[in-house]
């Protein structure tokens, strides 16, 4: 980014710069030649498997780790050279890092005592701090008498309370369990919202990252693959890993065809809506299908491609929508979920037709492995479209709801 | 049919019985003792007449000296092994790199494996007029130094032979403190040094009290040390105490000296105690955030 708004943007209070940061551990760079510019006031997730240096990029914005290359300037400045205690950023940690010996006021007053508040101003902060979090009642409590998700609370008072220009968020919820989780991420987004503060969150969890977040960065050993916004990231991944991992996926590996209009497979042809652009002809690629726009019909389809005949070997009921495991083959079985009022009359064992249509076939060069491959049928994801007027708790979108698809790829 | 199971407390049973056997009849024993009197040449104790009188000689100035001299010794010598000691755990435990804390510890406890009396008596040979400190010292001009026989001579043997003692727990302690707790501090904006005092040590201090009376209450019986290298500058009670036995055959008195040291000990415990309370009491009001001011 170049330009006079540009510069001025990365001075902002609350802004993250990242420019050319390298951490090496021994010969394994962590994080290799990142570049990042984190806006202020925005939700950013760094999203990737455990190791792809998220969390020691994080680690690094917080202070707790120094980069062997790059510079990092938060709100402006450069504080490569500062200590994690003279950085106006605070982190909520995995394990929340709650203090055992001080009561949960204690706790949140911590920082501010740190910067000789007076004992009325602590005080009315710390409360206005706990009532933000609905944790008011327990201020006299011990961390050790609260349960997970009130700790969790607490530890996000104690960050906040300090008004922190950005503040660290890192896999804050992997604790929690699933209803918990997703109530928190809710509130974690309103909360972002009413605040305007920076918040850099990071996961593993795709279905949370795309819940929640205003950008994605998705990180694969120690660089960014892809940034963008939930609704992109989901829809118009720029590579298979970033597809594979963001998501679920139906994968067919195979070879471009000499026009360019579709990928041969074991299972037939797979044709995009669009010719191939990342992959030239007859090399190895890989198509993928995202489980909610597999049809299943009892009748062949009329069609010469995407399309592919199986056994049902599944049949689970979400909720919303019910998931369809369809064998292939030995080697590949296929995801289908449909809605649950549209969900075919299929039982287990029966012979079916797998369809689905060209503006759902994303094809990319076979770069090595997924992130995450074909998914059992136990599987439950939380796939969010990223786009505020879904409900961010639901699990799915139905295909015909979804207009993303149609417009990239 | 129910199976029937033991009594939770049958797991603690041996232990009780070692403790009942070998601890509380024996001090029973001897604080009965302490009542009685020596007999006569050749007996060692008898208790048909029971009296203070052993008390009141135990606190003559001559044995009063040798109280003081003791707690001196066992203050300082706790003091110095905590001050030396406590760096050192912190690093091992805090900075020092993971895989070599390990041999750490095993080099913490390399003089265990020498006999206490042995690397007491080989103190003497450094430190004797004729042994290589006081060498040293004659190689660059001075006069020849003899430390043997003084009170520095006791506080190193003291050090030497109770740091592990003290470094062992602190380290457990400091150890158990962690990484985490200490980086949420930095992030909240305390100073290493605040975070020391507000975290790490507050949470470390049943690890610190455990260490300082792991020193404290064997030092304060300990006579070999003392003897070996302060001679009659490293008068101890316990040294005292062991001749009354041995030597005076004057079991009641002796007895009246070991219920003393127990009561010095523990008393000099208290009010050691009762004095950081006291004196942290400020420290902590301050740092107090209560809500709602509370009705007492």
């Amino acid at each position: 980014m170049t330009g006079p708004d540009a510069a001025s943007a990365a001075r902002e209070i609350g802004s993250v710069v990242l420019d050319r940061v390298t951490k090496r551990y021994g010969a394994l760079a962590a994080v290799d030649d990142l570049t990042l510019e984190i806006r202020a006031g925005e939700f950013l997730s760094l999203l990737g498997p455990s190791g792809c240096g998220k969390t020691t990029t994080l680690r690094m914005i917080g202070g707790f780790e120094h980069p062997d290359a790059g510079d990092i300037r938060i709100s402006g400045q450069s504080v490569v050279a500062l200590p994690p205690y003279k950085r106006h950023v605070n982190t909520v940690f995995q394990a929340y890092a709650l203090f055992p010996h001080m009561s949960v006021a204690e706790n949140v007053a911590y920082g501010l005592q740190q910067r000789r508040t007076s004992k009325a101003d602590i005080r009315d902060r710390v409360s206005a701090a706990l009532d933000m979090v609905r944790m008011r009642t327990f201020s006299e409590r011990k961390p050790t008498q609260l349960s997970g998700g009130q700790q969790q609370r607490v530890a996000l008072a104690r960050a906040l309370v300090n008004r922190p220009s950005v503040l660290l968020l890192d896999e804050p919820l992997a604790a929690l369990d699933r209803k918990l989780r997703e109530e928190m991420q809710l509130e974690l987004k309103l909360l972002q919202a009413n605040l305007g503060i920076t918040f850099v969150f990071v996961t593993h969890d795709q279905g949370e990252a795309l819940s929640m977040s205003d950008r994605i960065a998705v990180m694969r050993e120690g660089r960014i693959e892809q940034l963008g916004d939930s609704s992109t990231i989901y829809s118009a991944p720029v590579s298979a890993y970033v597809a594979g991992f963001v998501g679920q996926q139906n994968i067919f590996d195979g070879t471009v065809a000499a026009d360019l209009r579709g990928v041969h497979t074991r299972y037939g042809m797979l044709r995009p809506a669009d010719p191939i652009t990342r992959v030239s002809s007859g090399a190895a690629a890989r198509a993928m299908v995202r489980p909610e726009f597999v049809q299943i019909g009892i009748d062949q389809p009329d069609t010469d491609a995407n399309a592919a005949r199986g056994r049902v070997i599944g049949v689970s009921h979400l909720g919303e929508t019910h998931q369809f495991l369809i064998e292939l083959s030995p080697e590949l079985s296929l995801i289908s979920r449909r809605p649950t009022p549209e969900a075919p009359d299929v039982s287990t064992g029966q012979s079916v037709w797998c369809s689905w249509r060209p503006e759902s076939v994303q094809v990319f060069p076979a770069d090595g492995p997924a992130a995450q491959n074909v998914a059992s049928a136990e599987t439950v994801p939380a796939v969010i479209a990223g786009k505020a007027d879904h409900d961010a708790t639901t699990a799915d979108i139905p295909a015909t709801e979804t207009p993303a698809a149609a417009t990239h790829s | 049919m129910p199976r029937r199971r033991l009594p939770k407390y049958a797991l603690a049973l041996p232990a009780w019985l070692w403790l009942i056997a070998f601890f509380i009849v024996p001090v029973a024993v001897v604080f009965w003792y302490s009542f009685g009197y020596k007999p006569g040449l050749f007996g060692s104790h008898a208790n048909d007449v029971l009296s203070f009188d052993r008390y009141i000689e135990v606190l003559t100035p001559t044995f009063f000296k040798t109280f003081l001299n003791t707690l001196q010794i066992g203050v300082a010598g706790t003091l110095l092994c905590f001050l030396i000691g406590a760096p050192v755990a912190y690093w091992m435990a805090l900075k020092a790199p993971a895989h070599l804390k390990g041999l750490l510890i095993a080099l913490v406890l390399v003089p265990f494996w020498t006999n206490f009396l042995i690397r007491t008596i080989g103190w003497m040979i450094v430190l004797s007029p004729e042994g290589w400190v006081s060498q040293a010292f004659q190689a660059l001009g001075f006069n020849p130094v003899s430390i043997l026989y003084t009170r520095p001579a006791v506080l190193l043997g003291v050090v030497y032979n109770y740091l592990p003692l003290m470094i062992l727990p602190l380290y457990v302690a400091f150890d158990r403190v962690g990484v985490v707790l200490r980086e949420a501090s930095k992030d909240l904006g305390a100073s290493p040094l605040r975070t020391f005092t507000r975290v790490t040590f507050p949470l470390a201090r049943p690890g610190i009290i455990v260490g300082v009376l792991l020193v404290y209450i064997p030092l304060m019986g300990d006579y070999i040390t003392a003897t070996v290298l302060g001679g009659a500058k490293g008068n101890m009670v316990g040294q005292m105490l062991a001749s009354q036995f041995q030597t005076a055959q004057n079991w009641a008195l002796g007895s009246a000296m070991a219920i003393m040291l127990i009561l010095i000990t523990v008393g000099s415990i208290a009010v050691m105690g009762g004095l950081i309370v006291l004196g942290t009491m400020p420290i902590r009001r301050r740092n107090r955030v209560r809500l709602q001011e509370v009705s007492v």
